[in-house]
């Protein structure tokens, strides 16, 4: 264990992995005024600025990559400072917080939420950072209470999320806006302000719609501009009338490789799975959701006619879809599809590693899970999840990703496939 | 699986299957990917109908069918690919004009090229998803 001085004004770097603790003092991470025996795991990939209210002294451990660095001056500049003063003079119900990957969205919303708390001010932040997400497990949107301060936005608990069942909102464009809108209008019943961290999508057609309608559909009071130049200008000139702050990225705000991410929501995801079970559920019993999957009329596969390992079938609006234990030949699929028109096929084990959002009876979200088997023909599908009250889901909701326990993603699936 | 929400996806898996069924006909291959370029100008959005209407380029024939002006390709016993125009149809054979033929591709195991031949050179990259995209951190 490590030990540092700090004297009042002081201002380091935290890079992650790194471990620390208050001895002594009051410091400030993230806008959040923390004392003596305050506790911060900083995972690999971040970092944080901490800055020294009374002189203090700090004990830490380093880990893979982490570091902590003196600093010259305070990273937070004026315009935030000014920025803070006029959300508390105008407090405006709901912002939206957007910009690029790696300009400090999440740090911004803590430390803006972190400050109101200060001032009395219930806000809460929710994460749309889906492959990053600070607040819900990877996968999901959520939104979280600031109930007391937090260096980390992960510090803060988990009031809901919505299942978007993939890492980027590219082609979950509608479970997307959805999820935004259930969550601040969620939001917006128990607390002050809804500050809304949005993914770095920004250009090119998915980028500027996403944007946009989430702008249209949520209507914020403010809209928080983080950029290095001019990169969200082209979204601000189309954005809806109303009030726009820009604020400058901090120069030295770390970014993240490809393979960083990519071991952050690996991370994330296993520590999620951890101490996990397997619970089968009745499909009877339990409704599936984002799936043509038992939304037809059975139809008995003997009757089908046709020499092919078919184990379950079924009549959809669309065609027939087919669950077989192998592929079926051409000429087994120029027979149904005579008889049906289209036809979906299922390859029975294709739905192994298939991440799920599980849901209660009032639709509220509970967690995710993976798919580890379907009995088809009994009507059973097994589920490895966190979850310990399985009595309580009552639906099951394709997602798009294939990952296991271990947070390790294998794929994704084609959309439709089941 | 979340639903498919846009009609590309049917038109991707439909130039794939055309590639993958036309592979040896190239005179096959040049008219779908003419007709997917011209569609594809004119009605960008509706993809679906791109889709299925592209299996309809290339359609298999029989002697008794064709008519003169017709556009047909033809794959030879001996692997000659041949596309152009029926100009007159007899029981024993097709007259065609403005053709094209493409010759099969021949194995060679070993090739020594004057670097003077060459007017035009191009680098491929197999597994590039996982070379521009690694899902770890390699060390």
């Amino acid at each position: 264990m490590l030990e540092l001085e700090l004297k009042r004004g002081d201002v380091v770097r935290l890079e992650g992995m790194l471990s620390l603790q208050i001895k002594d003092g009051k410091v400030s991470i993230s806008g959040g005024l923390h004392e003596k025996g305050y506790k911060l795991v900083i995972p690999r990939a971040k970092s944080l600025p901490l800055e020294a209210e009374t002189d203090a002294v700090i004990e830490y451990t380093l880990g893979e990559s982490g570091s902590v660095e003196r600093l010259a001056e305070r990273t937070i500049s004026r315009e935030w400072d000014e920025l803070i003063a006029e959300i508390l003079r105008e407090k405006p119900r709901l912002v939206m917080v957007i910009g690029n990957v790696d300009v400090g969205k999440s740090f911004f919303t803590t430390y803006v939420a972190n400050t109101l708390l200060k001032h009395g001010i219930r806000a809460a932040a929710l994460d749309g950072d889906v492959g990053q997400s600070d607040i819900g497990p990877p996968s999901t949107m959520g939104i979280g209470i600031f109930e007391r301060p937090v260096g980390l936005m992960h510090e803060v608990p988990t009031r809901a999320a919505y299942f978007v069942g993939s890492m980027s909102p590219s082609n979950h464009m509608l479970e997307f806006i959805v999820g935004m809108k259930k969550l601040v209008e969620l939001g917006l019943k128990e607390v002050d302000m809804v500050i809304v961290n949005t993914p770095g999508m920004i250009s090119h057609g998915p980028g500027r719609a996403l944007q946009l309608y989430v702008m249209e559909l949520l209507n914020p009071d403010l809209i928080v501009a983080l950029q290095r130049g001019r990169e969200l200008e082209h979204l601000l000139m189309a954005a809806p009338p109303v009030k726009i702050r820009r604020i400058p990225v901090y120069e030295k705000v770390r970014s993240r490789s490809i393979a960083e991410r990519t071991a952050l929501r690996w991370m994330a995801l296993a520590r999620y799975f951890e101490g996990s079970s397997r619970i089968v559920l009745d499909l009877r019993k339990v409704k599936l959701g984002r799936c043509y999957y038992r939304t037809g009329d059975p139809i008995d596969p003997k009757t089908l006619g046709v020499r092919a390992p078919i184990v379950y079938a079924e009549k959809l609006p669309e065609g027939l879809l087919v669950v077989a234990e192998s592929a079926l030949d051409d000429e087994a699929m120029q027979e149904l599809g005579a008889k049906f028109g289209q036809v979906k096929m299922i390859i029975k084990g294709s739905e192994q590693n298939v991440l799920v959002g599980l849901m209660d009876s009032a639709n509220v979200f509970l967690g995710i899970g993976i798919i580890d088997e379907i009995d088809y023909a009994r009507e059973r599908m097994a589920v490895i999840t966190p979850i310990r009250n399985g009595d309580k889901i009552a639906m099951v909701q394709f997602g798009s990703m294939k990952v296991k326990p271990t947070g390790e993603e294998i794929g994704t699936i084609k959309p439709g496939t089941f | 699986m979340t639903f498919e929400q846009s009609e590309l996806q049917r038109l991707v898996d439909e130039i794939i299957e055309l590639l993958q069924r036309y592979g040896n006909d190239p005179g096959a291959l040049e008219a779908v990917f003419s007709e997917l370029r011209a569609m594809y100008q004119r009605i960008p959005i509706y993809s679906g109908i791109i889709a299925s209407l592209l299996p309809k380029v290339v359609q298999p024939v029989e002697l008794g069918q064709l008519k003169e002006g017709s556009e047909i390709t033809v794959v030879l016993k001996d692997n000659r690919a041949i596309a152009g125009k029926v100009s007159h149809i007899a029981p024993e054979e097709i007259k065609l004009v403005g053709c094209r033929q493409f010759e099969r591709p021949k194995l060679c195991e070993e090739l020594v090229l004057p670097a003077s031949e060459v007017r035009e050179m191009r680098l491929l990259t197999r597994g590039i998803l996982d070379k521009e995209r690694p899902s770890e951190i390699r060390k």
